[in-house]
């Protein structure tokens, strides 16, 4: 991967966005990061905004912001997303909405404004995070499949919208990797769910890097509006 | 920004969009957007708005040509330069009150 390329991840202050973003700096890209809360992640090719990715009229600022600085955009990883166990009887609206505004639309919008600056320099990478949780239909997480599944659509038709500028846009489907997304699930709960993989364990931090790599790669230029699941997961 | 400047901007960004395409012809103010009539495809339509958008981004306007109210309205903003001028000269006009 050349060094000078920008990256523009969301969700970066912990998590798989906070490895994210020293991973690719320590392959000397700029970095672009943004979540709600401030980052402590201090570097002279880091850059923190502090946003909600579902805040649109933050988000169009945000990205005019980074194409007056850098001119460009070469990758985007759509990485903030959060979660919400719970049976769907029990589950509020609001709980509901919040999952969608952030995974959804955070991540249509950060396509939208990104994807417009790539276009105008005919090139470009998207990659969009789904979850092992919808194709395993997980029960408890009606809400966050779902949003995850409308990620996966989002990713294969945008791929097509966006082909005639040269941008690729696909998804990882990610595992149980241990954050606090997951910190909170039960024990038991959580064997279950690694006992429905093909290949029983945790997902890591490298694993999420190794398909990235791939998508981002000069030669990756072919793939777009796939769907890659960790853990032998379809 | 006044009305004069912005039909300027736009003009000039379909004009090159026609140049790079080798679309014959030139845009002036009455010049239809889209239909039957237009020498522009979808694709190039999108393209311009692009453009558009970015040039007025530049210059510290962060409006944007797909608001709701663009896609609401009765009849297009999008028909011909003149009624994407005004559109945008109001987008500006509400931007900075
Ligand atoms: N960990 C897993 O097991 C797993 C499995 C499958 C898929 N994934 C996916 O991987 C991605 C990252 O998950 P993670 O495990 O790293 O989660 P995490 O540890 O909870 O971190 C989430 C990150 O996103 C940011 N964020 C959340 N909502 C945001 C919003 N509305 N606007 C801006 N930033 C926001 C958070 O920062 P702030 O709180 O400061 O905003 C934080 O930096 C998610 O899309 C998740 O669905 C994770």
């Amino acid at each position: 991967m050349d060094t000078n390329k920008i990256i523009l991840i969301t969700g970066t202050r912990k998590g798989i966005g906070r490895y994210l973003s020293e991973y690719y700096l320590e392959k000397g890209l700029v970095v672009i990061g943004c979540s709600r809360g401030e980052s402590d992640l201090a570097h002279p090719r880091y850059e923190h905004f502090c946003i909600d990715v579902a805040d649109e009229k933050r988000v169009v600022e945000m990205i005019a912001a980074v194409r007056k600085r850098h001119g460009r955009i070469d990758y985007l990883l759509n990485n903030a997303g959060i979660a919400a166990m719970n049976h769907s009887l029990l589950t509020p609206l609001s709980v509901v909405e919040r999952i969608f505004r952030t995974n959804v639309f955070g991540t249509f919008l950060f396509c939208r404004e990104v994807g417009k600056v790539m276009a105008k320099s005919k090139a470009g990478r998207i990659v969009n995070f789904a979850t092992v949780a919808t194709p395993l239909k997980l029960e408890g997480e009606s809400a966050y499949a779902a949003s995850k599944a409308a990620i996966v659509s989002l990713t294969q038709v945008l791929a097509r919208e966006f082909a005639p500028f040269h941008i690729t846009v696909n998804a990882l489907g990610p595992t149980p990797v241990y954050t606090d997304l997951v910190r909170n699930v039960p024990k038991e709960k959580m064997e279950r769910l690694l006992q429905m993989q093909t290949i029983r364990r945790f997902g890591t931090f490298e694993d999420i890097s190794n398909v990235l790599d791939f998508f981002l790669q000069d030669g990756s230029r072919f793939i777009t509006g796939q769907v890659i699941y960790l853990g032998g997961v379809s | 920004m006044d009305g004069k400047k912005i039909e300027e901007i736009v003009i000039t960004a379909f004009n090159e969009y026609f140049e790079t395409q080798d679309i014959q012809g030139k845009v002036d103010a009455d010049t239809v957007l889209f239909g039957e009539e237009s020498a522009l495809d979808s694709m190039g339509l999108v393209n311009v708005v692009i453009d558009i958008e970015s040039f007025f981004h530049a210059e510290g306007y962060n409006i944007s040509l797909t608001s709701e109210r663009a896609m609401s309205r009765k009849s297009s903003p999008f028909r011909t330069v003149s009624t994407l001028v005004d559109f945008i000269a109001e987008l500006i006009d509400e931007a900075s009150k």
